[in-house]
C-alpha cells in the first residue's frame, strides 16, 4: 500500500535538501516533488523509502510552520532514525535534481546523455611510458 | 539474433548452462569443433541501441532496472541473493553475454605466483595448472574478445602483442602516472576489452562516453553476445533464452543426462545431453549443483568433497578519491580503464600480510552519481552546492582490488525461505572479510593516499570497504588433483561425474588481485579443448 503523498510537504522538505542557488529555486520550488513521487512509484525500493520518509516527517502543517533551522532539525532526526530509507530517498532526489536541464545550465555542463555523442580524448601517446618502461621485470617466478 | 531450428527432443552432445563469459566461449569452441551444442540461459539478448546511456535518466536507471545488483534490479530473469550475513554484496547480470554486458572490461591476467600460493606463501592451495598452461588460451581469448593494450609491462611475464593499441589514458591518467613515476612505483596502461580502434564485426572504437559499465551503445566494449555468440550460432549452437534451469538430471549410474528447466511460459521441460557444462557463475553454479540433489547425490551434484559452495571469494575492494579542483572534465574516457599499478601485488613479508593488491584507476561520473558519492555523499542542505561544485568533474580515484584467499566458512548455500520468481530456493551468501584481507586494504589505503597527494589532490576521501563490489564470484567448486579437496579436476571435469564440467569462476583455487574474466574465459577455452581432444565419445556428428 502506497501513501497518498502531500506534495506541499515533500516540496518543503526538498527545498531544505537542495536549497536555492544563484537564480535557481530550491528543488521543491522547482516543482520536483511530483517527479520524485512518480519516479519513486516505478521502483518498489524507491517507493518504500519515499513512504517511510514522508511518514516520519512531521505533519504538513507542523513542518511548514517550522523555520528553516527547525525543518533541518526534523530532517536530521529522520536521517538518524531511518538511515537506510533516508539515504536511498536522498539518492533518488539528488539523481532527479541533476537530471534537470536548468540545473545543467547553471553548472555550465552540457547535460547530454553519454551516448551517442560521447567525448573526445587526446590520442594514445607512448612517450608517457618513458620512466616506467625502464624498470626491470619484477614479477615473481613460480 | 535467433537460433536455427533445432529438434528439442534430440539428445545434444553438450548442454551448457549459462550464456555469459565462459558459456559463450565453450559454445563457440565446441560447435566449431563439430559438437552438437545447446545452451540454456535464463536471461535474454540485449539490444545495444537501447542501453540506458542513450536516455536522459540513465543515472536513475543505474539505480533500478539497470543496477549491477540483482537484488535491486529484480528483473524476472534475476534471482534474489540473501546477503544478510555477507560483508560484500554480489553483483552480476543475467542475459546473453552475462556480466560482460555490465562490466568495465578491465582485463589483466593472473600472475604466475597466483597459481602457487601454497608453495610460495604457505597459504590456501596451489592450482593444479600453471600460468603457462593457460597462456595460449589467454592469448586466443584476447584475440576473440579484442584486447587493447601494450606489451612490456615489467610487473607481468612477457606476452604477445595485443590486437589493438591502448585506450588513451587521458590527462587524468597521465597525472596519476606521473605521480607513480615520481614515487618510483609501477604503473602500466590497463589491458582492456574495449576497442581503441574498430575491431570485430559491427564494433566501433570507444567514443569515451565514460559509462561503459552500463552497456556499450558503440559496441566498443566487448561482451560475448558480440563475438563468441555469433560464432557459436553460426556453427549451429542452439541458444534457448528466458529459460531457467532448475536441476541437472542424472541416471541410475549417477551420470548427467541433461537438465530440467522452466521455459519462458513457466512450463517444466527437459533437455537431454551426453554431457553438461555448467557456466552459471560462482554463485549460480553451486546453487544449481546443490539444487540437483537426489538419492544418488544427497548433498548435491559433484559434491562428494563437501566443497560445493565453499571457499567463496569475491576480491575485497576499497578506494581513495582525490579532488583536483581545476575543472578538467574528469569523466571523459572509459570509467575504470586508465592505468593500473601492481607495485604491491606480490608478497612482501615486511608488510604484515600475504599476497597483495592492484590499484585500478577510476574517473568521475555524471552529476547524479557524483552527488550520491559512493561512500561519501555530497551533504544535503546549505553546504550542498559548494561541495557539489568542488567534486563534480574534479575527482579521480584509485580503486584497490585485494587478494581474497579462500576460507571454507565463506560460502554459498540454499536459503531456507527465500525463493526466486520460479519458486526455486535462492542462494544465501555467508562471507566475512579476513584479517589478511583487511591488512591488505589498510596498507593500500595508506599508499594510495601518497599517490593522490603526489598527484596534487587538494582533498582525499577514503572508502575503507566497498560493499556492493562482489563482481568476481570465485572458488565455490574449485579445481584440484585431490578429489577430497576439490570439486573438478584440472580440466574442469567433475571428480564424481565424468560427463559434468564446470567452467566459470567457481573453479578458481585462489583469486589473485585482478579482474578474473580473462582467466575464466581462458579456463573455459582450455576445458573445451580438452573435451574436443579427449571426449570424442560425446560427439555424434
Amino acid at each position: 500500500m502506497t501513501l497518498d503523498i502531500d506534495t506541499g510537504l515533500l516540496a518543503a522538505a526538498l527545498d531544505r535538501i537542495i536549497p536555492p542557488v544563484d537564480d535557481l529555486p530550491g528543488a521543491g520550488a522547482m516543482g520536483l516533488a511530483e517527479e520524485v513521487i512518480a519516479r519513486s512509484r516505478a521502483d518498489f525500493r524507491f517507493s518504500d523509502a519515499l513512504d517511510t520518509v514522508v511518514n516520519a516527517l512531521p505533519s504538513p502543517n507542523a513542518f511548514t510552520a517550522l523555520d528553516g533551522e527547525g525543518q533541518d532539525g526534523a530532517i536530521r532526526a529522520l536521517e538518524s532514525s531511518h538511515p537506510d530509507d533516508f539515504n536511498l530517498w536522498l539518492d533518488v532526489v539528488y539523481t532527479i535534481y541533476y537530471m534537470q536541464p536548468a540545473v545543467h545550465r547553471r553548472m555550465n555542463w552540457h547535460g547530454r546523455s553519454p551516448q551517442p555523442e560521447g567525448n573526445v580524448m587526446p590520442p594514445w601517446d607512448e612517450s608517457v611510458l618513458g620512466v616506467t618502461r625502464q624498470r626491470e621485470p619484477f614479477w615473481r617466478k613460480a | 539474433m535467433t537460433s536455427p531450428i533445432h529438434n528439442p527432443d534430440r539428445t545434444a552432445d553438450v548442454l551448457i548452462v549459462g550464456a555469459g563469459a565462459s558459456g559463450a566461449a565453450v559454445a563457440a569452441s565446441l560447435s566449431e569443433a563439430g559438437f552438437d551444442v545447446v545452451c540454456i540461459e535464463q536471461g535474454h539478448w540485449q539490444d545495444s541501441f537501447k542501453y540506458p546511456t542513450i536516455e536522459p535518466d540513465y543515472e536513475l536507471r543505474a539505480m533500478s532496472s539497470w543496477s549491477i545488483n540483482p537484488n535491486k534490479r529484480r528483473l524476472p530473469e534475476d534471482y534474489p541473493v540473501n546477503v544478510d550475513d555477507s560483508a560484500i554484496e554480489p553483483v552480476m547480470f543475467n542475459g546473453v553475454g552475462g556480466s560482460t554486458i555490465l562490466w568495465a572490461a578491465h582485463t589483466p591476467r593472473l600472475h604466475p605466483s597466483d597459481f602457487r600460493v601454497k608453495t610460495l606463501d604457505g597459504v590456501a592451495e596451489d592450482w593444479p595448472i600453471s600460468y603457462e598452461d593457460l597462456e595460449p588460451w589467454y592469448d586466443l581469448n584476447d584475440q576473440v574478445m579484442g584486447c587493447a593494450g601494450i606489451a612490456g609491462d615489467p610487473a607481468n611475464p612477457p606476452r604477445s602483442e595485443r590486437p589493438m593499441p591502448p585506450i588513451p589514458i587521458g590527462r587524468d591518467g597521465e597525472m596519476l602516472a606521473g605521480a607513480f613515476d615520481r614515487l618510483g612505483w609501477h604503473w602500466w596502461p590497463s589491458d582492456n576489452y574495449v576497442n581503441s580502434t574498430r575491431y570485430g564485426e559491427g564494433r566501433d572504437a570507444c567514443n569515451f562516453c565514460g559509462h561503459n559499465m552500463m552497456g556499450c551503445y558503440q559496441r566498443a566494449k566487448s561482451s560475448t553476445d558480440l563475438n563468441y555468440w555469433p560464432r557459436a550460432i553460426d556453427q549451429g549452437t542452439e541458444l534457448v533464452t528466458g529459460a531457467r534451469v532448475r536441476e541437472i538430471t542424472t541416471d541410475l549410474a549417477g551420470s548427467a543426462t541433461g537438465v530440467s528447466y522452466l521455459d519462458p511460459g513457466g512450463n517444466d521441460r527437459h533437455r537431454a545431453a551426453r554431457a553438461v557444462v555448467v557456466a552459471a557463475n560462482g554463485i549460480g553454479t553451486p546453487r544449481l549443483l546443490l539444487l540437483s540433489n537426489s538419492e544418488k547425490h544427497p548433498n548435491g551434484l559433484a559434491n562428494s568433497s563437501g566443497l560445493v559452495g565453499k571457499n567463496l571469494m569475491f576480491h575485497v575492494y576499497a578506494g581513495v578519491t582525490g579532488i583536483f579542483p581545476d575543472n578538467e572534465d574528469r569523466w571523459v574516457g572509459p570509467a575504470a580503464n586508465m592505468i593500473l599499478s601492481q607495485e604491491f601485488y606480490e608478497t612482501d613479508p615486511g608488510r604484515g600480510f600475504v599476497r597483495g593488491y592492484s590499484y585500478q584507476t577510476g574517473r568521475g561520473q555524471g552529476p547524479g552519481a557524483t552527488a550520491r558519492g559512493g561512500s561519501r555523499r555530497v551533504p544535503w542542505g546549505a553546504d550542498h552546492h559548494v561541495q557539489m561544485q568542488r567534486r563534480f568533474g574534479n575527482t579521480v580515484s584509485l580503486g584497490i582490488i585485494g587478494d581474497d584467499l579462500p576460507e571454507e566458512h565463506n560460502s554459498v548455500t540454499l536459503d531456507e525461505y527465500l525463493t526466486d520468481g520460479s519458486g526455486l530456493p535462492a542462494p544465501k551468501i555467508t562471507y566475512r572479510v579476513s584479517d589478511n584481507s583487511r591488512a591488505i586494504l589498510d596498507h593500500a589505503l595508506v599508499q594510495g593516499q601518497k599517490v593522490l597527494e603526489e598527484a596534487g589532490a587538494s582533498e582525499i576521501m577514503i572508502n575503507p570497504h566497498s560493499r556492493e563490489a562482489g563482481w568476481h564470484l570465485m572458488g565455490t567448486a574449485r579445481m584440484g588433483d585431490d578429489p577430497e579437496r576439490s570439486v573438478v579436476d584440472r580440466n574442469g571435469q567433475s571428480h564424481d561425474i565424468d560427463n559434468l564440467f564446470i567452467v566459470d569462476g567457481s573453479v578458481f583455487v585462489t583469486g589473485g588481485a585482478v579482474n578474473p574474466t580473462p582467466t575464466i574465459q581462458a579456463i573455459a577455452l582450455r576445458t573445451a579443448d580438452y573435451i574436443t581432444r579427449e571426449r570424442k565419445d560425446l560427439k555424434t556428428r
